[in-house]
């Protein structure tokens, strides 16, 4: 990468980042809140093992939830469906576990991690399919089964799956075998105390795999080329003879995948049960994650990276604070999709009022 | 059976409002998935102002204030700032789900709810209800009757043509969803002053996308998707009232009525039950 090429790709989002950092500091002081506590809850979520742990658990899904859209966006398809299908990928796991509670973890494990894969993959390969077949725009399609999706899931936690000693809405524990180990499991096997009591676990580097292999997958393979080709200009796409119902079922059902593989963070990793509501719109943050990153599956490790400490930092300012909520961090979120979705044009006007000061 | 029918239409008024303002957003070429985000904002902002001025009407004045300001945001950055429309109505519908409970926090600290409004200061529901159920036949008279509804469906079905007579599909979007998020406000208000006595966080509860829906399966027309939306107020009150069913109650599941209006809708959409096709410029910013 030429400094050009590296000016071009991390000048805007920076600018972003500095941008709505700036400007959510300024509400939290203007509304009263101490700087002291910003900065507290800023040393904590990136410089104690407590917080980076936090940070990389939610960093995990985003990595995976930007993926999704990111590949679709690829293929100039939106995916604003990977809410629903994370769900689907989180209750085909404990489906998984209910069904075989006695297989050993050697066979557990990929179970899990392939039924949560194929399970939000087929949920995503619906749009795709009726896309492709019907013409019904991505878009509308993804945003209804993400309700039909959530409310089927939350039937199963409610009823067939419900564990009924407990007044929560939430499932019975998933078997032993499909537990995934703890990183703080695998620091202590070399004596260190980092990540201790903290819920990140080895699906971040199933993540970071993912993560690579979209990036493989979309720049060094034909399949890839052709879902590119498709995104950038369809007519081409069309003259080369790169068939467009395959290719779209196709992308929706690995985007679905790599969404539904949050599941495997939230249920193998950490909860070990499904609870109404575990998502905090993982999903929707795939968008600003994706956007973010340009789609550049390398770049969403960096930007979903950036969105699980706002998201720390968030939960943090609520512990610290009396006045503030965790929610800040969805407004900042808001502007950052704001200022990016629209950099073009507040680089502009930002470009023509500075020639215009400069002049007088 | 008279409670039901009465249930239903408490039920159906906000989402004929959001459904309603929604068809002008949508119709001049704007895709607007923020009628959610426009309804929790005008609802907390209605809950707020009636609280503290111990007035409804001017709970309902704010309401429409913020609710157009809100989605005035949606229509400088989609129309003026060119950003994707889809991607706007994210941003406009997480700025509203976060800066609600922030506010709600900071003015009665309590992220979850404002302070109850006494019933007498309350907004009487009738008025509302009566609204929501002129507005559709007005705005149908507006749109096919008055050459203000032939520009709107030009503006979203062919903006070059809107163009060549002379006005800037730019502006007219601007005014279209201004009116549009003025009339969505009413059903935020009726949400949270008429229906019940407070704002709560998330209040709205998807309501904003059960109208999108509803839009949807009237094929972007304002009778049928009103229509659509009093059979979905219909479902609604049918889930509530096996919900409180002494037998019915603990063995029925009510989430298959939760998803009936988005499975009915998926199937429109896919062309099973007549096609429903969107207004042709929708989500193609203006150059």
């Amino acid at each position: 990468m030429s400094l050009g090429d590296l000016k071009k790709n991390f000048l805007g989002p920076v600018m972003a980042i500095l941008i709505s950092a700036l400007v959510t500091s300024l509400i939290l002081i203007s509304l009263g809140e101490s700087p002291e506590i910003l900065w507290e809850a800023f040393t904590s979520t990136f410089f104690t093992s407590f917080g980076m742990g936090y940070t990389l658990y939610y960093t995990t899904p985003l990595i995976l939830t930007g993926l999704s859209v990111a590949l679709c966006f690829h293929a100039g398809l939106f995916n604003i469906g990977a809410e629903g299908q994370l769900h689907l990928g989180a209750a085909g796991i404990v489906a998984a576990s209910f069904l075989f509670p006695q297989l050993p973890w050697y066979l557990a494990i990929p179970l899990g991690i392939v039924i949560s894969f194929l399970s939000g993959g087929l949920w995503g390969l619906i749009a795709g399919f009726l896309k492709a077949k019907r013409g019904s725009h991505e878009v509308i399609v993804t945003i209804l089964l993400n309700f039909i999706g959530i409310t089927f899931v939350n039937y199963l936690i409610l009823y067939p799956f419900k564990n009924t000693l407990v007044q929560n809405p939430e499932t019975h524990e998933i078997s032993k075998s499909f537990f995934l180990p703890p990183l703080s499991a695998l620091t202590g096997y070399f004596g260190s105390e980092i990540f201790r009591t903290t819920p990140v676990n080895v699906t971040l580097f199933l993540s970071l795999i993912a993560a690579v292999s979209c990036h493989y997958f979309l720049f060094n393979t034909t399949k890839g080329y052709e879902l590119r080709t498709l995104g950038q200009n369809p007519k081409v796409a069309k003259f080369n003879g790169i068939a467009l119902a395959p290719n779209l079922i196709l992308v929706f059902f690995l985007s679905g995948g790599l969404a539904g593989l949050v599941g495997v963070n939230e249920v193998m990793g950490f909860s070990h049960k499904l609870i109404e509501g575990f998502s905090p719109q993982y999903g929707f943050t795939g968008i600003a994650v994706a956007l973010m990153a340009r789609n550049s599956p390398l770049g969403v490790i960096l930007a979903a990276l950036l969105f699980g400490s706002i998201h720390n930092g968030a939960r943090e300012i609520e512990f610290l604070s009396e006045r503030i909520t965790k929610e800040i961090s969805i407004v900042m979120e808001a502007f950052l999709i704001i200022l990016i979705a629209g950099h073009r044009y507040f680089l502009t006007t930002f470009v023509r009022i500075f020639k215009r000061g400069s002049r007088d | 059976m008279i409670e039901l029918l009465a249930s239903t239409l408490r039920l159906s008024t906000p989402l004929i409002f959001a459904a309603m303002g929604g068809f002008l957003c949508e119709r001049s070429g704007v895709a607007t998935i923020c009628l959610e985000g426009v309804l929790l904002t005008s609802a907390w902002a209605a809950a707020t102002v009636t609280y503290f001025s111990h007035n409804p009407y001017l709970g309902v004045l704010a309401a429409v204030m913020i609710g157009t300001l809100t989605m005035s945001l949606h229509a400088f950055l989609s129309v003026k700032a060119k950003s994707d429309q889809i991607i706007s109505g994210v941003a406009v519908n997480l700025l509203a789900a976060g800066i609600t409970p922030i506010l709600t926090k900071l003015l009665f600290s309590s992220p979850t709810n404002t302070q109850t409004i006494p019933m007498a200061e309350r907004l009487n529901s009738s008025v509302l209800i009566v609204m929501a159920f002129v507005f559709p036949f007005l705005i149908h008279f507006l749109t096919y009757r008055t050459g203000w509804g032939l520009r709107l469906l030009a503006c979203g079905d062919g903006p070059e043509a809107l163009k060549t007579s002379g006005i800037s599909p730019k502006s007219f979007r601007f005014v279209a969803l201004a009116l549009g998020g003025a009339i969505v406000s009413f059903g935020g208000a009726y949400l949270s002053i008429a229906h019940a006595s407070q704002f709560t966080r998330d209040m709205t509860a998807g309501r904003g996308f059960i109208a999108l829906t509803a839009l949807i399966f009237g094929k972007w027309r304002p009778l049928p998707a009103f229509l659509t939306c009093l059979f979905f107020g219909l479902t609604d009150a049918l889930q509530i009232q096996l919900q409180s069913h002494p037998i019915l109650g603990n063995s029925f599941p009510i989430q298959a009525l939760q998803i009936f209006p988005y499975l009915v809708t998926l199937f429109v959409l896919v062309g099973f039950i007549g096609r429903a096709t969107p207004p042709r410029a929708i989500n193609q910013p203006e150059q």
